[in-house]
C-alpha cells in the first residue's frame, strides 16, 4: 500500500524535476570529475596518459615555482579583500547620502565591475607600462623620481601593482552590495539612537555596522573565492612574471596545462585550490543557513 | 577509308579512325612509360568533395604585407580547387594554447608549429616527409639549424618554412658617441659580450640605455638568454638529453658580468618587458640598442625614416664559448584530426612550390630566415646592407635543448621560462650563483623525469 501511495504521489512533474536535476548535476560534475581523473594521470595534450596516483600532487610539493604560486595566491586573495571591503564601505556611505545625480553617479562607480576584465586590464597594462607609464611621467616631471617606476618588474612592486588593479576592480561590488545593506537599515533606528544622544561614530559603530555585518561577510567570502580563482588580470599584466613573482593558481595552471601541455599536472595545480575554496564556500553556506 | 601513305613531301591524310587509333597507341605508350598519371594530373586539378574547407592557423606577422600575401595565396588555391579557405593569425603567446585546444577538440587543419611543438604533438600530426624532402632537395638542402630541429626522430611532421629571429639593432649616432669603431656599418662590427656591455655603459651614461625584455614572453627574452648561456659554456643538458649542464663556473662568471652590465648599461625596467616593449622603447628614442627581429627597422623605415637611417644591425655578441643564435625550425603541419588531410596536403605541396614560397619568403625582406640554402644567395639579401647580419644567422643556429634534441622537455623548459627566469632572478636578487642553482634545479625537474 505504501509503495502504491508513493507511486501515485510521484507525478510527471517530479519525474522531469529529477531528470533536470540529474542533467544539471551531470553537466556540473563532468568537468570536475574529468579534472580529478586527469590530475591522477600523466596525460599531455593530445596524448592519453596513464594512471600515476598522487604523483603530480606530490611532485608539486617540491616545486619552488608552485610554492611561490601558492604564496602569491594567498597574498593576492587575502590582502586585497580587506582593502576592497573598507573602500567599498566608504563608497557605500558616500553613495547613501542624498545628493544630486545620485543615480548616474551610482551607475558610474559600477564601471570597473561592469567593464570586461580583459579591457580594464589593458588599461592597467598601459598605466603600469615600464617605459610610458603616465604615473612615472607625472612623478618625473614633478621631480619626485629620476627614473621610471618598475611597476611590473620589481618583485614587491609587481605583486602590489596587480593587487591594486584587483582592488580597483572589486571595490564597486563591495560598494553596491553594502549600499543595498545600508538602505535596508530602518531610519527609525538611527533617529532613536540620535535622540538617545549617540554621536555619529556611535551610531555608525552600534547601528550601521551590526546591520550590514552579514552583507559584508557574504561579499568578502564571495570576493575571496573569485580572487583566488582569478586569471585574466594577471595573465594580461604579467603572465605570471617576472620570475614567477605574480603567478597565481590560475595562471600557473594555464602555463603548465596548456603551454607546457602537461594537462595532468595542470589539473593537479588547479585542484590544490579546491579544498581552500571549499572551506570558504562551506563557511558561506553555514552563514547563509544560520541567517535563514 | 584507309589512308595511303606516299613518299616524299606528299601530305599524309589521316582518317578519323586512324587518328583515334594513333592517339590510343600513343596513350598506351605513355601509360607504359609512367607518363599517364602525370599527364592526367597536369590536365586536371585534384578534385575535392564539394564543401571542403581548410582552416589554417599561424602566428601573426610583423610584416603585414606578407600576411596579406599569404591570405591571397590561400584564396587563389582555394578558388582553383573549389575549397573554402580560412586563415587565422594569432598573437604569439596565444598560438600554442590554441593549437593545443585544436589538437584536443579539432578546429584547424593546418597549423604553424614553432620550435619543439612537433615533439609535443608528435602523435597528432600527419607525416609530411614527401613534401618536405622534395622542397629541401629542390632548394639546395636545409640550412644547418633546420637540419638540427625539423624532424622528430626520423619522422618529418611538418614542412619547414624558416624562422624569424632577432639580432642587435642599434642607433648609429649613439654608438658613435660612445666610441664604437665602425659604428656606421654594422657589418664591420664584431663584438664580445664584454665589449657590447662596455658600449652600453657609455650609452646609458649619455642618457641612452640599452633595452632588453626579460618578462614572460616567448620571443625576445629566450632569443637573448639562450645564446648568452651557450656563449658562456652552459646549456640545459648534455648530448644525452638528461645530464644538466646549466650550473657551470664559466656561466656563473658570465652571469655576474650580466648583472653588472644590466645595472650599468640597461634600462632596468626590462624585467617586465615583453616582445613589444623594446620595439616601442626603441622607436620612441628611449633606448640605443636591443635584441629584436628586423621589425623595428621595418617599422622605422615606414613611419620614422630618420630613426631607420640611424639604425643598423650587428650579429649577436660572442662569448668565451663562441657565438650562438637560438634558432628552431618553424613548420606548417597537418593535424591528424583534420577531416581534410588530402586537401591540406595538396595545398601545402602547392604552397611550397618555388613560385608561392619564393614570393612569400621574399615579401618578408629578410625578416624570415631562409630554411634552405638556395635562398642564402637570393637577391633579397643584397637589397639592403643593413639586413646582412640576418643572412648570416643560420650559421650560428642552435636549437633549444641543445646539446640534446629539441624535444618536448626542451619545449617545456621554454614554456616555463626557466632560462629567462634565471636571468630575471639574477638581476633582481643580484646573486648569480643562487639564480643559476635555481634554474638548474628546475631543469632537473623537467629533464630528470
Amino acid at each position: 500500500m505504501a509503495a502504491n501511495a508513493r507511486l501515485k504521489s510521484f507525478s510527471m512533474r517530479d519525474f522531469f524535476d529529477r531528470e533536470r536535476n540529474l542533467g544539471i548535476m551531470l553537466f556540473m560534475a563532468y568537468p570536475f570529475f574529468l579534472g580529478i581523473w586527469l590530475s591522477l594521470t600523466d596525460s599531455m595534450i593530445g596524448r592519453a596518459g596513464q594512471f600515476i596516483g598522487l604523483r603530480n600532487f606530490v611532485d608539486l610539493l617540491t616545486d619552488t615555482i608552485f610554492h611561490q604560486t601558492a604564496k602569491n595566491t594567498f597574498i593576492y586573495a587575502l590582502v586585497t579583500v580587506p582593502f576592497k571591503a573598507m573602500l567599498g564601505l566608504g563608497l557605500a556611505l558616500i553613495l547613501n547620502r542624498h545628493m544630486r545625480f545620485s543615480s548616474p553617479v551610482r551607475a558610474a562607480v559600477m564601471m570597473p565591475w561592469i567593464v570586461p576584465t580583459a579591457l580594464s586590464s589593458l588599461g592597467w597594462f598601459m598605466i603600469f607600462d615600464p617605459v610610458f607609464s603616465p604615473i612615472s611621467w607625472l612623478f618625473r616631471n614633478m621631480g619626485l623620481i629620476s627614473k621610471n617606476i618598475n611597476f611590473l618588474g620589481d618583485p614587491i612592486l609587481a605583486i602590489s601593482s596587480v593587487c591594486w588593479a584587483n582592488i580597483w576592480r572589486g571595490v564597486p561590488f563591495f560598494g553596491i552590495t553594502i549600499l543595498a545593506g545600508l538602505q535596508s537599515v530602518p531610519q527609525e533606528l538611527h533617529e532613536a539612537a540620535a535622540i538617545d544622544g549617540a554621536s555619529v561614530w556611535h551610531r555608525f559603530r552600534h547601528v550601521t555596522i551590526p546591520s550590514i555585518k552579514g552583507v559584508v561577510l557574504i561579499a568578502s567570502l564571495l570576493s575571496i573565492i573569485w580572487t583566488f580563482a582569478d586569471f585574466q588580470l594577471i595573465y594580461i599584466l604579467t603572465k605570471g612574471g617576472p620570475a614567477n613573482e605574480t603567478h597565481i593558481f590560475g595562471t600557473y595552471t594555464y602555463q603548465i596545462g596548456l603551454q607546457a601541455t602537461e594537462i595532468g599536472m595542470g589539473a593537479a595545480i588547479s585542484l590544490y585550490m579546491f579544498p581552500i575554496l571549499a572551506v570558504f564556500a562551506i563557511l558561506l553556506l553555514i552563514y547563509l543557513r544560520k541567517e535563514q | 577509308m584507309k589512308s595511303h601513305p606516299k613518299k616524299g613531301k606528299e601530305r599524309v591524310k589521316l582518317s578519323r579512325r586512324d587518328f583515334l587509333m594513333a592517339g590510343a597507341a600513343g596513350l598506351g605508350v605513355a601509360a607504359m612509360g609512367g607518363l599517364l598519371p602525370d599527364m592526367l594530373l597536369a590536365a586536371k586539378a585534384p578534385a575535392f568533395k564539394k564543401g571542403t574547407k581548410l582552416s589554417i592557423l599561424q602566428g601573426s606577422y610583423f610584416i603585414a604585407p606578407s600576411q596579406d600575401l599569404y591570405k591571397r595565396q590561400a584564396q587563389e588555391w582555394g578558388e582553383a580547387n573549389g575549397v573554402e579557405m580560412s586563415c587565422d593569425f594569432l598573437n604569439w603567446p596565444d598560438l600554442q594554447p590554441k593549437i593545443a585546444a585544436s589538437v584536443q577538440a579539432g578546429g584547424y587543419d593546418i597549423v604553424e608549429l614553432w620550435g619543439g611543438w612537433n615533439y609535443l604533438y608528435k602523435d597528432n600530426l600527419v607525416e609530411l616527409g614527401d613534401i618536405a624532402e622534395a622542397f629541401g632537395k629542390r632548394n639546395g638542402g636545409w640550412e644547418r639549424y633546420v637540419e638540427l630541429s625539423y624532424k622528430v626522430g626520423n619522422r618529418c611532421l611538418g614542412v619547414p618554412h624558416g624562422y624569424s629571429n632577432g639580432s642587435m639593432a642599434y642607433r648609429i649616432s649613439w654608438f658613435k658617441e660612445a666610441g664604437c669603431p665602425n659604428a656606421e656599418d654594422g657589418n664591420k662590427i664584431d663584438l664580445t659580450w664584454d665589449e657590447y656591455f662596455a658600449i652600453g655603459k657609455k650609452c646609458k651614461a649619455n642618457g641612452h640605455p640599452f633595452g632588453q625584455a626579460l618578462g614572460h614572453s616567448t620571443g625576445d627574452p629566450p632569443g637573448y638568454c639562450y645564446p648568452y648561456m651557450w656563449a658562456h659554456g652552459a646549456m640545459e643538458v648534455e648530448k644525452d638529453g638528461k645530464t644538466i649542464a646549466f650550473n657551470k663556473p664559466q656561466f656563473v662568471e658570465g652571469m655576474r658580468k650580466f648583472i653588472e652590465g644590466w645595472k650599468d648599461a640597461y634600462d632596468e625596467t626590462g624585467t617586465s618587458w615583453d616582445d613589444s616593449n623594446n620595439n616601442r622603447a626603441y622607436l620612441s628614442g628611449q633606448i640605443s640598442s636591443t635584441f629584436n627581429g628586423s621589425s623595428i627597422y621595418f617599422t622605422a623605415k615606414k613611419n620614422q625614416p630618420e630613426i631607420a637611417a640611424d639604425t643598423h644591425h650587428i650579429l649577436i655578441p660572442k662569448g668565451p664559448a663562441g657565438r650562438f643564435y637560438w634558432l628552431d625550425t618553424r613548420t606548417f603541419a597537418i593535424l591528424k584530426n583534420s577531416k581534410n588531410v588530402p586537401a591540406a596536403k595538396e595545398y601545402l605541396k602547392w604552397w611550397f612550390e618555388d613560385k608561392q614560397f619564393g614570393d612569400w619568403w621574399r615579401s618578408q625582406e629578410g625578416y624570415m630566415l631562409q630554411p634552405v640554402k638556395k635562398y642564402y644567395t637570393d637577391p633579397v639579401w643584397f637589397k639592403d646592407p643593413k639586413m646582412a647580419p640576418f643572412r648570416e644567422q643560420p650559421k650560428y643556429g642552435q636549437n633549444m635543448g641543445f646539446a640534446g634534441p629539441p624535444n618536448e622537455k626542451a619545449a617545456m623548459a621554454w614554456s616555463k621560462y626557466i632560462v629567462v627566469d634565471t636571468f630575471a632572478k639574477a638581476v633582481q636578487g643580484g646573486d648569480a650563483k643562487q639564480a643559476i642553482e635555481w634554474g638548474a634545479e628546475q631543469l632537473k625537474r623537467i629533464y630528470g623525469r
